[in-house]
């Protein structure tokens, strides 16, 4: 009793001092809780299903903000390395018989290589030129999907592979937990020292230069990364819908990334993950009036773009919380000292 | 004595008609400050743009301690040890003041110095102190004043611990008690020594200044171009009474 009781003790203080002390991170926290703990309520299949791919696209869109929030290298053809994950998954699986926890991280490590593919004559290209260029590798690459037939499956896809796994409820937990540990893993990377300097690189690339920073190589670290995860997701994709088809790598997929992500708010990585939370069921949702199902997406985005321009969460975020003037620490927006430097909060 | 600290060669450059640099050739030591004055237009950011391979030389050769530098990449410069400021600032607007010189400290050459200063805000820290913003570290970039911006951008530049430090127009911006304020860092600078957990070499520097009464202070050479080529080479004393650099940069009145 005595160890264990000190040890929740401290357990239950870190828990106060860390999570109990703002309505963002409380918030993470209920998010976790309820996904983790979701299958004790209820186990409806179509529920899990909508949970599974809603968490396999949070990935993605997160991957992307990674690079092209944090980073600034705008990329349109994101489905790109989604694409790679998915096929390349698809085929280890179905012709080396790789299984599903295989060939899923080699699909990431294939799109690591597309991204060094597109990272580098991407190099030297910024903004709009940027953006166009990496519009076209997925669709190249849809070209040679359909060239070859014989390998690909042409328009049907790769199709037969191996489940995820036995069933729906580990197919759950497989993606939600991996789900929440690689969104982690982003966050903590963009909160790391290479975090800082991907954010400069999108600052000024020139002034990295200058303070003696090797600006290729924290590029294609971005887009390798950013390939990695989104190739991850792609992966899981294949092995759960257990097909690979053409339509991972279409432009409306690179084109949804961005909504998802522009919705959510960019450089936050919460951001993207919550509007797939968001936007994902909801157009499930809409499906109860299929002939104005697209139309009523589009408004709510354009609707909460127009009056929260830097997104949904951070604006959310900016109205429960308020940022100590002096210390820069955040607070609950009812207080009215800082917690920490107990400054008069305007 | 050996090889020049920096050696300058014949270098030409040409932005379409315009000679922007013009057969400019000067050596100096490792123990120097050089002035580098000249009208408005007269080549010297983009000089300072050659030696940091910001931009590529038409023609000539630039040695830095018996290196040739032409066609290395910039961050490979700095790393051999060259620092230099933006004339019209650069910060990275919208990460703190601290962020902006983490990305300094962070660069190979700076972090293979401070081994024994495993963090770099702290270092980053020490040379916003060196520079005089250390109270606003947390605030971000773009709230900054001109003069502010400037004291970042020589927070930035000395965080890369370098032997020769390139400053463009350092007192641009700021009031008459900052700039003596900033000469005397400077100065300071120069000397070498610790400023907390930062090392100072005491870095050789070229400084570019339009405020030369304050230039003249601090400097112990100046060369003055006028499109693009050198006029003048010399003491202060020398170049203030030069017919030539009168005529074209000081004007009847002098300094
Ligand atoms: N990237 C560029 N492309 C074309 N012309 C340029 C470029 N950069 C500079 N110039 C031109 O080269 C000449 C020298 O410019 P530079 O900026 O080196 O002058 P400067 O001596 O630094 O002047 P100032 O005292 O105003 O800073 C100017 O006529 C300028 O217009
Ligand atoms: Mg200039």
């Amino acid at each position: 009793m005595g160890i264990l009781g000190v040890y929740l003790r401290k357990i239950y203080t870190l828990f106060r001092g860390e999570v109990l002390v703002l309505p963002s991170r409380i918030v993470v926290f209920l998010f976790f809780l309820v996904l983790l703990f979701l299958p004790v309520v209820t186990q409806d299949l179509y529920l899990l299903r909508i949970l599974i791919l809603t968490s396999i696209f949070a990935i993605l869109a997160a991957s992307w903000d990674l690079l092209s929030g944090y980073t600034g290298q705008m990329n349109f053809g994101h489905a790109l390395f989604f694409g790679v994950g998915a096929y390349t998954a698809a085929l280890l699986n179905l012709h080396a018989h790789i299984p599903p926890y295989g060939s899923i991280p080699l699909g990431g490590l294939a799109a690591v290589l597309a991204g060094l593919v597109i990272g580098i004559p991407c190099l030297r290209l910024r903004g709009t030129y940027l953006a166009l260029t990496t519009l076209a590798f997925p669709i190249i690459l849809m070209g040679i999907v359909f060239a070859i037939p014989g390998i690909t499956g042409g328009e049907l896809g790769v199709s037969g592979l191996s489940r995820l796994s036995s069933s729906r409820l580990y197919d759950y937990y497989i993606t939600v937990v991996l789900m929440l540990g690689l969104c982690t893993i982003m966050w903590k990377i963009t909160d790391s020292k290479t975090g800082i300097i991907f954010h400069a690189i999108r600052e000024d690339e020139l002034a990295v230069r200058t303070s003696g920073i090797n600006v290729t190589r924290y590029k294609l670290l971005a887009f390798s990364l950013s390939g990695f995860f989104a190739g991850i997701s792609g992966g899981l994709y294949a092995h759960f819908m257990r097909i690979a088809g053409p339509s991972t790598l279409e432009v409306s997929m690179s084109f949804t990334v961005v909504i998802w992500a522009v919705f959510g708010g960019i450089v936050t990585i919460y951001g993207p993950v919550g509007a797939v939370f968001i936007l994902f069921p909801l157009l499930e949702f809409f499906r109860f009036w299929p002939e104005f199902r697209m139309l009523l997406f589009a408004v709510v985005i354009l609707l909460i773009l127009l009056y929260m321009p830097n997104g949904i969460l951070p604006w959310v975020r900016d109205k429960i919380e308020k940022e100590c003037p002096r210390c820069k620490v955040r607070n609950v927006a009812t207080r009215k000292t800082c917690r920490v430097c107990v400054a008069p909060l305007d | 004595m050996g090889q020049a600290f920096l050696e300058i060669d014949g270098l030409f450059k040409d932005f379409g008609g315009l000679r922007a640099v013009d057969n400019v050739s000067f050596s100096m030591n490792r123990d120097q400050i050089l002035g580098l004055i000249g009208p408005n237009g007269a080549g010297k950011t983009t000089l300072v743009r050659l030696i940091t391979g910001i931009l590529r030389p038409d023609s000539g050769s630039i040695r830095f301690k018996g290196k040739n530098v032409i066609g290395l990449k910039t961050w490979d410069i700095i790393n051999l040890g060259i620092a230099c400021t933006f004339q019209n600032m650069r910060p990275f607007r919208r990460l703190p003041i601290i962020a902006n010189v983490m990305v300094s400290c962070l660069c190979p050459r700076a972090m293979k110095r401070g081994e024994w200063v495993k963090r770099v805000e702290a270092k980053a820290l020490d040379a916003l102190e060196f520079a005089g913003i250390s109270d606003m570290s947390l605030e971000k970039a773009s709230t900054l004043s001109q003069g502010d911006l400037k004291r970042l951008e020589v927070a930035r530049a000395i965080a890369t611990e370098p032997e020769l430090l390139i400053l463009d127009e350092p007192f641009g911006g700021l009031s008459p008690a900052e700039t003596d304020l900033m000469a005397k860092s400077i100065k300071r600078l120069h000397k070498g020594g610790r400023f907390g957990r930062l090392h100072s070499e005491g870095p050789a520097m070229i400084i570019i200044e339009h405020k030369l009464q304050q230039l003249m202070k601090i400097v112990d050479r100046i060369i003055v171009l006028n499109y693009g080529i050198i006029i003048a080479d010399g003491t202060p004393e020398e170049v203030v009474n030069d017919k030539e650099v009168v005529e074209s940069y000081l004007g009847e009145g002098g300094i």
